[in-house]
């Protein structure tokens, strides 16, 4: 009896242990593609509506959480079953014309979201004063030789120790001191929301910056890079939710960290890239120095991402090899597809003549142009029974994808147009 | 040589002009000779239609087909181009990502009773996007102005597993690092060889008609060849079969005891026809050849052709045909005047010459000589030695000049 037991016990110990060392193993690309959401970029935003709106906007991150998770996870569906990447499903499903036109927006739209994020960086370093060029320069060499040198796991690796250090923004959050109480009770229930213009602006930017077109591109490229197969489906969508979680979990602490200290102290706040200085009369040394290295390792991992997504879905519309294990030989395009994109948004960031907030708000529109159109992809490919076979989307899930697109469609062109029109 | 993305959205119409629709698609047979078999057509109602192929009459800037026409079925084992092969991953032997199928390149084959088109590869280069984009000869003037030539790259039909592209996969035949693309301009010389290498590899699983069929379009150095080759009753059977002054044409340039080996074994009515043809001349073409014909590059305009005829030829009596030699002096196509006045200035002619090449050898006697000019109705043909290479043409003038004399006689 004592050793059936003794059995039962190893025997589920045993079974844990395999079934967690399969999960470790498959574990990396949603958690990777969704805390890379959290780019530079996207740090400076959520600084900005911090010390704008204060723990009221804390609401607008427990939606964007659902829609991030349903949106990746479709994307990861759709890699694991067709082993295609979005790219790939794009050209062969919808034409040439299209493709074309839609990887054109793509590097276009990239080279934006990573000309905001040299310029957080180089904002960051100036404000700290480090030399800009310098800066940059480094992170352009590091991520070229971690990427061609390293193969698909130590990249994998070095992005998921990049993830770890968003917590330092934990740290910087606890030493502003904030209203705990308020600040979690912000999450679910909404607490002085103002439906003014600004707030409604705030919110779409929080989900402009999480949820984009990139995102949707390189979830499924790095899961196939991954080489997962219908087996691990199951994880990488518990992987999948997780990572939704896991990003907007650091995404409340950076807001926290604003909220408390300049929302509390009613400091205005002209651009989020400068949070870092200006939290340090309130949090204190540590905290502004922490918030400051947030957003260079922050900027580094979304630079090195979105330049992979480029690459990745070049390789894909030429169908060439595109993997981060192919030697440099034979990944020759891929490798070169992602040094001219890291360095043609350096090179303009560079340039003093440029109009930081113009170039933004462009990419901004793109990136807003472009996600109904990826939307109308994931949705008609999930929902495809010939491509997906059992695996298309669940009738309810699927109620719930087409209403979340919808309401990332409707808020985009909302934007677009009281943007243009006000 | 046609392109899938030139010829998809033609307009269609009967011989009567009465408008049918729009091509939409083409189903082929996925095998060694991917030979076209039907057409998709969109029509004027916006329904599909399925045309079999032997209700074409012509393509060009439309598509003619026959007024009575028959709707037909997909059968086992055939394809679409766009549905199944356009824009789809080709992967290696491996399995490993080579490149994307960008256009399909077709060429049509016209003998006297027989119109057909083939798939004879798969454009990989930069070039089939851009023609897919309609923006190809922008692209190639503009780069023209950089003195830079883009052309495309391909990979043959010889490489690719036809069995693999029915289960959804277009999977090549080799690895990836033996990959060699080959220019479409060069692309006539290859499927000759490969013809050949199939010919002999299929020899003994072939039936006899079809074999009879492939003997018939080959280059003439390769007939002889195969029937020196084969054993001397599969020779008889294929010489039994073919055109009489093909046939005496293949006997006269093997030696005189294989041919009397092989004649035994033909049939008796052949044979008398054969030995009848055999025995009419013995006059060698040598003395009614000229030198006066012009070899072009596949790659050359039809500008830069016509350039050349006005400083090359003026000195010539008789200009019909033009000839295509590739970089090794090899013979490879052939057009006349009227197609290149029809094309584009910017059109290489490798894109419209004739790869199907009716050749004579100068062991051909005058006779069979005529007999071929007279059944191809052709302006003249070409004399080409066991390298492909080009000794002379043999004009229609000759032949009248010859003629003449012969009726004067």
């Amino acid at each position: 009896m004592n050793t059936l037991f003794d059995k039962r016990v190893v025997s589920f110990f045993y079974r844990f242990r395999t079934s967690f060392l399969i999960s470790l193993s498959i574990f990396g690309p949603a958690t990777i593609t969704a805390m890379a959401d959290n780019d530079a970029a996207g740090v400076a935003t959520y600084s900005l509506v911090g010390a704008k709106f204060g723990y009221s906007i804390l609401f607008v991150l427990l939606i964007i959480t659902f829609l991030l998770a349903i949106t990746q996870e479709m994307g990861v569906r759709i890699a694991i079953v067709t082993g295609k990447g979005l790219g790939d499903i794009i050209r062969e499903r919808f034409g040439v014309k299209m493709a074309v036109l839609v990887f054109t927006s793509l590097f276009i739209a990239n080279t934006g979201t990573l000309i905001a994020n040299f310029a957080a960086i180089k904002i960051t370093g100036s404000l700290f004063n480090l030399p800009a060029l310098v800066l940059i320069l480094l992170i352009i060499i590091a991520s070229f030789l971690f990427v061609v040198k390293g193969n698909y796991r130590t990249n994998q690796n070095i992005f998921l120790i990049s993830a770890l250090f968003y917590i330092c923004y934990i740290v910087s959050a606890f030493k502003a001191k904030p209203d705990w109480g308020l600040a979690l009770t912000s999450v679910v229930i909404p607490r002085n929301l103002t439906f003014s213009r600004d707030f409604v602006f705030a919110s779409i930017a929080v989900l402009g910056t999480t949820i984009t077109p990139w995102g949707q591109f390189f979830v499924q490229s790095y899961v196939l890079d991954k080489k997962l197969t219908i087996k691990n489906l199951r994880f990488s969508q518990v992987e999948t939710y997780f990572g939704a979680f896991i990003t907007n979990f650091f995404s409340f602490f950076m807001i926290v960290a604003t909220a408390a200290t300049l929302f509390a102290y009613k400091i205005p706040l002209v651009s989020g890239e400068q949070a870092a200085l200006a939290i340090k009369p309130f949090a204190g040394e540590l905290a502004s120095t922490l918030f400051g290295f947030g957003i260079f390792n922050a900027g580094f991992m979304g630079i090195v991402v979105i330049s992979l997504t480029t690459a990745y879905a070049f390789s894909e519309f030429f169908g060439f090899e595109g993997s981060l294990d192919a030697p440099f030989t034979k990944g020759g395009l891929f490798y070169g597809i992602f040094l001219f994109q890291l360095i043609i948004p350096a090179l303009i960031v560079m340039s003093p003549s440029i109009s930081l907030f113009t170039i933004v708000f462009f990419t901004q529109s793109l990136n807003g142009i472009l996600l109904p159109v990826m939307f109308f992809f994931l949705l008609q490919t999930s929902n495809n029974k010939e491509i997906m076979g059992k695996y298309i989307n669940k009738r309810w899930y699927n109620y719930f994808a087409v209403i979340a697109s919808a309401v990332i469609v409707v808020a985009v062109i909302f934007t677009i147009v009281a943007n243009l029109f006000f | 040589m046609l392109y899938f993305s030139e010829l998809e959205g033609k307009r269609i119409y009967t011989e009567d002009r009465i408008e049918v629709g729009a091509l939409e698609d083409i189903i082929f047979v996925a095998s060694a000779n991917p030979v076209v078999s039907k057409l998709v057509i969109r029509t004027l109602k916006k329904t599909k239609l399925i045309l079999p192929f032997s209700y074409v009459l012509h393509i060009g800037i439309t598509i003619v087909i026959k007024k009575a026409y028959l709707i037909g079925e997909l059968t086992e084992n055939e394809l679409f181009i766009k549905k199944n092969l356009l824009d789809k991953q080709i992967i290696d032997i491996g399995g490993n990502k080579i490149v994307r199928v960008n256009d399909v390149s077709i060429q049509e084959k016209v003998t006297t009773n027989l119109y057909e088109l083939y798939i004879t590869g798969v454009d990989v280069g930069l070039l089939g996007v851009l023609r897919r984009l309609g923006i190809e000869s922008l692209v190639l003037r503009f780069l023209r102005i950089f003195n830079y030539n883009l052309t495309s790259d391909f990979l043959p039909w010889g490489d690719i597993q036809p069995l693999e592209l029915s289960r959804g996969k277009v999977k090549l035949k080799i690895t990836d690092n033996k990959l060699q693309n080959i220019r479409p301009e060069d692309l006539a010389d290859y499927l000759e060889q490969t013809n050949e290498k199939n010919v002999r590899k299929f020899l003994n699983i072939l039936d006899k008609n079809f074999s009879s069929e492939v003997v018939e379009n080959l280059n003439i150095n390769y007939q002889r060849d195969l029937i020196q080759y084969w054993e001397p009753k599969k020779s008889a059977s294929v010489i039994e079969s073919i055109q009489p002054d093909e046939a005496v044409d293949i006997l006269l340039a093997i030696s005189k005891k294989k041919r009397d080996e092989i004649l035994s074994l033909v049939n008796e009515k052949t044979k008398k026809e054969l030995m009848h043809l055999i025995g009419l001349s013995r006059t060698s073409i040598g003395r009614f050849i000229t030198s006066e014909y012009l070899t072009v590059s596949p790659i050359d305009t039809t500008r830069k052709v016509i350039d050349q005829i006005k400083k090359e030829t003026r000195e010539f009596s008789f200009i019909a045909a033009i000839y295509v030699v590739n970089t090794d002096k090899q013979l490879v196509g052939v057009f006349n005047l009227h197609d290149l006045l029809l094309n584009e200035w910017d059109t290489p002619v490798y894109k419209f010459m004739v790869q199907n090449l009716i050749e004579i050898r100068i062991t051909t006697p005058i006779e069979i000589a005529i007999r071929k000019i007279l059944r191809y109705r052709l302006p003249a043909l070409p004399v080409v030695d066991k390298d492909k290479h080009i000794l002379g043409i043999l004009t229609f003038d000759h032949i009248t000049e010859y003629m003449t004399k012969r009726l004067d006689n």
